[in-house]
């Protein structure tokens, strides 16, 4: 083995911003013991290495994908492709279709920020928060992110519960898979392992866009959305408010923020990787705003067949109102896409919930660890989906309701995530010379003030009808 | 796997990248008085906003 020179990025020097092309072996010059961890990392990176020095392009690119489009495939989860299928359903082509492209826009100028932080510090984000701006802060943003992830992987197993209802299957079925997922990918002990069956079962999240062909939409309409903006949907302007705070929580979401960064760190990226990264979160927002775009035009295949009462998690009602409107065929395609949907969220979210609680308490948080040194990690992994999947076989609980608002509550509490996540990738101290440009901190403030006002709007609105004030 | 080949192979990471040095934490930022009212104005938003959401969601479950 040929060793590499070591581009050599460690945080906190005051050196980072003229990296030292230093010699190897740096490393263990300094005697650092080495742990199963180190080995692992080491593995997947001479690999990068030797497809980097042998200028085989495509194998790089192959070997350095992987969190950004897991991150947003995830996030094109069962409750994103029911709300997106329900404004199809209710509103048509129209207005949503280019929308779900301008949130995507927005959630790979988050996710590029995420990439980059984990990938220069080479830590995640729920440690740099803590460690940073203090263990309050750390906490809170933890907190966020365990309710909203509970919330939102019970939504997970309620799509699977949907698709598989399609196929007479039921809720027992759908729980069992779940956890059975999570527990099957965990047992690799290895970060490469667990990325690359999730990448190979997130491949099938373009049944969604299968499902929009097959309804042979009026292309001319879809084009006529694309580039109009319009038809701007009508109607209630509390359903609109939801349906927008919802597509947004259906694309940019606290996980996201926190899985990408602590992917990016335990896949092993670095400086000299931020161009394939980019490369990766790119590639993912497009295909996610082509499968969302695809859930849509398939719901709106129901638009003016009583679309507008099938209310989002309605029974199998999506599926079952498919079968007779358009076949049998796209409602099978339909119900798989909700099982890959709900299967893979479940996977990259509860990630993220380990990520966070092994990160938040100090304690190993890596897939290249085994479960008996990881054991937190491995644990809330774990937890989180057997929680989830308990709460969906108590017979009378309000799944539906739950699945439907853990979107717009994941846009409620992004705010906070995003501005801290901003503040890291502007901190020079760990950052060096890759911190945010001034334009992107423009683009990036921006979408934070988008997105609260989106939140607000949506919540002091539904409040003020609640309380019979409006 | 001698320790020898361990070593080398371990060459392929960063130096920052060793569990043992991303296991020592970074040092804390202190907030100046403007950025934490900033940061608890945004805390207390998310909170209200989120309750709010909350509420309704709990309120339409009961009606």
């Amino acid at each position: 083995m040929t060793p590499p020179p070591s581009i050599g990025a460690p945080a906190l020097r005051a050196s980072i911003a003229e990296p030292a092309f230093e010699g190897a072996g740096e490393a263990v010059a300094d005697h650092a013991p080495l742990t199963p961890e180190d080995l692992a990392r080491s593995h997947d990176r001479f690999r990068v290495y030797n497809a980097r020095r042998q200028r085989r392009r495509w194998s790089l690119l192959w070997l350095l994908i992987g969190p950004g489009i897991l991150a947003m495939l995830g996030e094109n989860d069962g409750p994103s492709m029911i709300s997106y299928a329900t404004t199809g359903a209710t509103y048509g082509l129209g207005f949503f279709l280019p929308f779900i492209v301008v949130t995507f826009a927005m959630a790979i100028v988050c996710q590029e920020m995420a990439m980059r932080v984990g990938a220069v510090t080479h830590r995640g984000y729920g440690e740099l928060v803590l460690q940073r701006f203090g263990r309050l802060w750390g906490w809170f943003t933890a907190g966020d992110l365990i309710v909203t992830n509970l919330v939102t992987l019970i939504a997970e197993f309620v799509a699977i519960r949907v698709g598989l209802s399609f196929f007479h299957l039921g809720a027992g079925v759908a729980a069992l898979l779940g956890v059975v997922l999570v527990v099957f990918t965990l047992s690799g002990g290895r970060y490469w392992r667990w990325e690359r069956i999730v990448l190979g079962m997130a491949v099938f999240n373009g049944l969604f866009l299968v499902a929009a062909i097959m309804v042979k939409p009026h292309w001319g309409a879809v084009g006529h959305a694309f580039s109009t903006f319009s038809p701007f949907p009508g109607g209630s302007f509390n359903t609109l408010l939801l349906l927008v705070a919802s597509t947004i929580g259906a694309t940019v979401t606290p996980w996201m923020i926190f899985f990408q960064q602590s992917a990016s760190a335990d896949k092993g990226l670095t400086p000299s990787d931020l161009r394939h990264g980019r490369y990766d979160t790119i590639a993912g927002g497009v295909l996610a705003a082509l499968f969302g775009c695809g859930a849509l035009i398939a719901g709106a295949a129901l638009f003016g067949h009583g679309g507008s009462n099938i209310h989002g998690l309605a029974g199998a009602g999506f599926p079952g109102a498919l079968k007779l409107v358009s076949g049998n065929g796209v409602a099978t395609v339909f119900a798989l896409g909700l099982i890959e949907a709900g299967a893979v969220a479940i996977l990259t979210i509860s990630a993220s919930t380990g990520y966070a609680v092994g990160e938040c308490i100090g304690v190993p948080h890596s897939f290249n660890n085994s479960a008996r040194k990881a054991l937190a990690f491995y644990g809330a992994n774990v937890g989180a989906a057997l929680i989830a999947a308990a709460i969906i076989l108590i017979p009378g609980a309000p799944l539906l309701s739950i699945a439907l608002n853990a979107n717009v509550l994941a846009t409620a509490l992004l705010p906070v995530a995003l501005v801290f996540l901003i503040m890291l990738a502007n901190d020079r101290e760990l950052m060096g010379k890759w911190t945010n440009t001034a334009a992107t901190n423009r683009v990036a403030l921006a979408i934070v003030a988008f997105i609260s006002i989106c939140g607000a709007a949506y919540g002091i609105d539904s409040f003020l009808q609640t309380v019979h004030i409006i | 796997m001698t320790e020898e080949e361990q070593e080398e192979l371990v060459m392929f990471l960063e130096r920052d990248q060793l569990v043992f040095d991303t296991s020592r934490p970074v040092a804390r930022v202190p907030f100046s008085r403007r950025m934490s009212a900033a940061l608890w104005t945004l805390r207390v938003f998310v909170i209200l906003v989120s309750a709010m959401v909350i509420y309704t969601f709990i309120s339409k479950l009961g009606s």
